[in-house]
């Protein structure tokens, strides 16, 4: 009787939620094979082509409008996030583990590092930039201070996956290991990382993407050379073409390629979680 | 004891204000089987674990081939454990499994000397044939056997076990056990054996270990234990006595079957009057006992294959059972909810008293 109302009405609320996630992106899509370089931002679309997509790549014949200052920027910015995410996955894996015997203090350094995500970015960013230009004296850059920046944030969100993961991780696998003359280094390289690569993975989705997109802490600590969040900003304040579109469908694509990589590698090791699920079900 | 593998001199070990083992000294011998018996939260367990070194204890010494091994992380000790939960590494296969601390340990044998090596121990345990499975395409106690191997393929002087059969059905633990038994007789292997079983206790071990909230309150063969218990304690754990309660005073038992001459009796915390369940019999209520009895209503019996267990009820409440062997004869048929006087003969019975001379 419930159900006869409340399901359609909640599958209603579903599709719109869906409509409004990817409604932005759908529109987007559509004005990116507008016409070039005549035709705008706008509908109704003049005609269908590809126009936008090679003018960013420069196979169009030059006209008014420059190509996107974006080929610097994209590399930058993957470059920045592939470095946030090793550096903060590596903490987060550590901290972690640390994380796995109570110590002295251990609840103050848990909200220490959760406080990272916490933080307003903007007062990070503004904070660090005149930390690194008034007290240190250093000059800002995407790769040192926009980096510190980005490890602070992302960190905390690999940290907390892998407490959830090593949470339930049952350590007798572990001792079982010491037990057979295995050495602590290695029985974390041949037994505790395998079976806890699930959680890395996820760790390291979060900090690649939390960095690739990170705005507000990089607007004050990256100094002169732009990230890519900071480049499109930029073109925004002068002139808005197709071609930014045209390239946020690019991005996107990426990211969906990103995530399937990412769905792949967790399928695989989902596998081998389940048969060590199966083992512990007997017991 | 030919030559002692182990000692434990004086070990304590705490969990906050809980005290998990107090004071605990042992030894044991090369090749000898010991079981660890006690309720769960005896200590049993956390022993093993102060042996293996995945616990520091807080005070005492442990010492392995005449080394003070106190202070040696666990992968440097030498000493197999076996999991209750097996604890195989559920990435590898069954042959990896096996190799592990070969391949990853400081063996420094070549890849094909480990694969030699896990192939024969593998066929030592009988799973020759499962070499390339993975860990969840084998049964439990397929999966028993491979935490057996992995930890025998190293040599260890002494194998630990806790509760490794306690996963298993009962058919496969009645196998796994003489497994266990003739494993050790080619290998001459120490095993500490843990389990919460009196049944498995008495009948693996060469001697047992009685524990009770972390101190060790017996140590002997199964013979030993089996008939004269240290203490009521351990009566009661052996799940083999009825125990009653009374005082002793001038040579005397009094409880509610009256006043009975105590001929010898154990110094023991408090008095207790224990009775094996197959040493007493059931008469009628108007028979002449000739000696010690109590009245009973008789509630139900169970069938055990070899004995009939009959459950009576005291007056107080108090469940009295009485075992009959079947190799004894037809046993006796009581009728629900009738009266019996329940009798035994007090030479048999085992008395615990805080007078007792001993």
């Amino acid at each position: 009787m419930e159900s006869r109302i409340l399901k359609p009405a909640l599958g209603l609320y579903v599709a719109l939620f869906v409509l409004f996630l990817y409604g932005p992106f759908v529109v987007l899509t559509i004005i990116s094979f507008q016409q070039g370089p005549e035709g705008g931002p706008q509908f109704p679309i003049i005609e269908w082509s590809t126009y936008w997509y090679r003018h960013i790549f420069g196979l169009t014949p030059p006209s008014r409008i420059a190509p996107l200052p974006f080929g610097e920027a994209l590399l930058r910015s993957m470059a920045l996030a592939l470095m946030t995410m090793v550096v903060s996955t590596v903490l987060g894996v550590m901290s972690a583990q640390a994380f796995r015997r109570k110590f002295k203090g251990s609840s103050f350094v848990f909200y220490l590092i959760v406080l990272g995500m916490m933080v307003p970015g903007v007062l990070t960013g503004l904070g660090t930039s005149l930390l690194a230009n008034n007290v240190i004296g250093i000059e800002r850059h995407w790769y040192t201070t926009a980096f510190a920046t980005h490890v602070a944030y992302t960190f905390p969100f690999a940290f907390l996956v892998m407490l959830a993961i090593l949470n339930r991780f049952d350590s007798s696998v572990e001792e079982a290991a010491w037990s057979l003359g295995v050495d602590p280094w290695t029985t974390f390289r041949k037994v505790t990382f395998p079976l806890i690569f699930p959680g890395v993975l996820s760790a390291m989705l979060f900090a690649f993407t939390l960095s690739l997109d990170e705005f507000p802490r990089t607007l004050f600590a990256s100094g002169r050379d732009q990230t890519l969040p900071l480049a499109i900003y930029g073109t925004f304040s002068v002139e808005i073409h197709p071609n930014i579109f045209a390239f946020g469908v690019l991005t996107t694509l990426f990211s969906f390629a990103l995530l399937s990589v990412y769905g792949i590698l967790m399928a695989m090791s989902v596998r081998r979680a389940k048969k060590m699920a199966m083992q512990e079900d007997i017991v | 004891m030919d030559k002692s593998v182990f000692r434990l001199d004086g070990v304590t070990k705490r969990y906050g204000d809980l005290v998990a083992l107090d004071n605990a000294s042992l030894e044991a011998g090369e090749n000898e089987y010991i079981s660890f018996l006690g309720p769960s939260g005896s200590g049993k367990t956390t022993l093993l674990r102060v042996i293996a070194g995945f616990e520091p204890p807080e005070a005492g010494r442990v010492f392995f081939n005449g080394r003070d091994i106190t202070n040696v992380p666990a992968h440097e000790r030498g000493i197999g454990f076996v999991f209750q939960n097996f604890a195989l590494f559920p990435h590898l296969t069954v042959i990896q499994n096996v190799g592990f601390g070969l391949t990853h340990g400081k063996s420094g044998l070549s890849a094909a000397e480990v694969e030699k090596r896990s192939l024969e121990m593998i066929e030592l345990v009988g799973l020759s044939g499962m070499e390339g499975r993975g860990v969840d395409q084998i049964s439990g106690g397929q999966r028993q056997r491979v935490a057996l191997a992995r930890t025998l393929t190293m040599n260890p002087k002494l194998v630990l076990l806790d509760e490794p059969l306690g996963a298993l059905d009962a058919n496969l633990r009645s196998r796994m056990r003489t497994e266990l038994r003739a494993i050790r007789e080619r290998l001459g292997v120490t095993f500490v054996h843990v389990t919460g079983s009196e049944n498995e206790a008495l009948a693996m071990g060469d001697r047992v270990v009685v524990l009770d909230r972390g101190k060790i309150i017996q140590i002997g063969t199964p013979g030993e234990i089996y008939d004269t218990p240290a203490s009521p304690d351990v009566a009661h754990f052996l799940n083999r006595f009825n125990l009653f309660d009374g005082t002793l005073a001038g040579g005397r038992f009094n409880a509610v079957f009256g006043s009975v001459a105590v001929p010898h009796a154990v110094r023991a915390g408090k008095d207790v009057y224990a009775v094996r369940y197959d040493r007493m019999r059931a008469l009628a209520p108007t028979a002449d006992p000739q000696g010690p009895a109590i009245k009973a209503r008789f509630i139900a019996s169970e069938y055990l294959g070899s004995s009939m267990m009959n459950f009576f009820e005291a007056e107080d409440g108090h469940v009295i059972e009485l075992e009959h062997h079947l190799s004894l004869g037809t046993p006796q048929s009581f009728e629900a909810r009738q009266e019996y006087l329940l009798t035994w003969n007090p030479e048999q019975a085992i008395v615990f008293g805080r007078e007792a001379a001993r």
